[in-house]
């Protein structure tokens, strides 16, 4: 009789920690929730493109430490979801697109894609604060940035 | 005489046939020769047996006998139903307060484990700054350069037709700004 009793509540209590357990599951353990966006970089103080956005200015001080432009505007920002072991792509423009893949390690695969064609690929780890800058010169002297950051889960 | 007949002289022997019957066979027997030959030494070996049976008698009177058989039937008939359990009762109650403290035990390293496993594994500090840089473009150079003040990795892009002077895929460590 006892022993029921125990088989019963070691069951209960078993069913509880399966609950438990699965609310963890959803978040699975190394899917990344990554931030790509795409930077203009020029010393003029106006963007000629008025759907351009200037960072904010801690993004612009780092930016300036690392960089010679003065001024950095936002093109685009998109925040994603790479699923462990999985692949998700961010089309920040019409010609820029970057497919990151998440490894093993935990390491991720940053594939550079320009007007369709696959341009360079990196794989290294991404540790949480760090930013991954793809970049190059553009016309008049300006140049382009795509920054690739771990957000912190939800 | 077929075996039918055979087994109706027998049982005429043994008076086991009704009285019409009976009357019926012993006429024959008396007409047919061999039949009566078959009677008589079915009668033969019938008093045979009869004479030399062995007679066993029990020493107990019928309901002691009896009534050992039956002690002795239930001694066996309890002795397989119990399970041979030779271990004192004293590593019962043992049992029965670990049972329940393995289980709890159990499912509290589960939980660690799979604790341990929602949490991203931390990479191997010799391994963080290992990084594989792939040209997939022919006209595309690169190189890279990590700021480590600004916790930042950059990988740079050039066009190698208006360049041909650059070094492909160098690496620098916190240079100076990038131009």
């Amino acid at each position: 009789m006892s022993q029921q009793r125990f088989s019963s509540f070691g069951g209960r209590l078993f069913l509880a920690w399966l609950v438990l357990m699965s609310s963890f599951l959803p978040v699975s353990a190394a899917d990344l929730k990554l931030e790509a966006k795409l930077i203009w970089a020029t010393d003029d103080e106006k963007s000629p493109d008025p759907n351009h956005t200037p960072v904010d200015a801690a993004t612009a001080e780092k930016l300036r430490k690392v960089f010679k432009w003065k001024n950095y505007f936002i093109v685009n920002k998109i925040v994603k979801v790479v699923p462990s072991r999985g692949s998700n792509s961010f089309p920040l423009s019409k010609d820029c697109t970057v497919e990151i893949r998440e490894l093993e390690g935990p390491r991720v695969e940053v594939t550079l894609i320009g007007k369709g064609k696959q341009v360079h690929k990196t794989t290294k780890s991404l540790t949480k604060g760090e930013w991954f800058t793809y970049a190059g010169d553009d016309k008049n002297q300006s140049a382009w940035f795509v920054i690739v950051a771990e957000l912190d889960e939800k | 005489m077929n075996e039918e007949q055979l087994l109706q002289l027998q049982a005429w022997v043994d008076g086991e046939l009704p009285e019409g019957e009976a009357r019926r066979l012993q006429r024959q027997i008396e007409t047919d020769p061999e039949a009566r030959a078959l009677v008589e030494e079915l009668k033969m070996t019938k008093a045979f047996l009869a004479g030399n049976e062995p007679e066993y008698t029990v020493p107990d009177s019928r309901e002691f006998y009896w009534s050992q058989v039956k002690r002795e039937i239930d001694r066996q008939a309890a002795a397989s139903a119990q399970p041979a359990d030779s271990r004192p009762a004293w590593t019962l109650g043992w049992r029965r307060l670990l049972a329940p403290v393995a289980g709890l035990a159990l499912i509290a390293f589960l939980t660690v484990l799979s604790l341990n496993i929602v949490e991203r594994p931390k990479l191997d500090e010799s391994l963080q700054h290992l990084v594989e840089v792939e040209n997939l473009d022919e006209h595309v150079g690169s190189f890279s350069y990590r700021s480590q003040a600004e916790n930042m990795f950059v990988v740079w892009l050039y066009n190698k037709d208006l360049e041909p002077a650059a070094d492909e895929e160098s690496d620098m460590e916190d240079d100076a700004v990038l131009q």
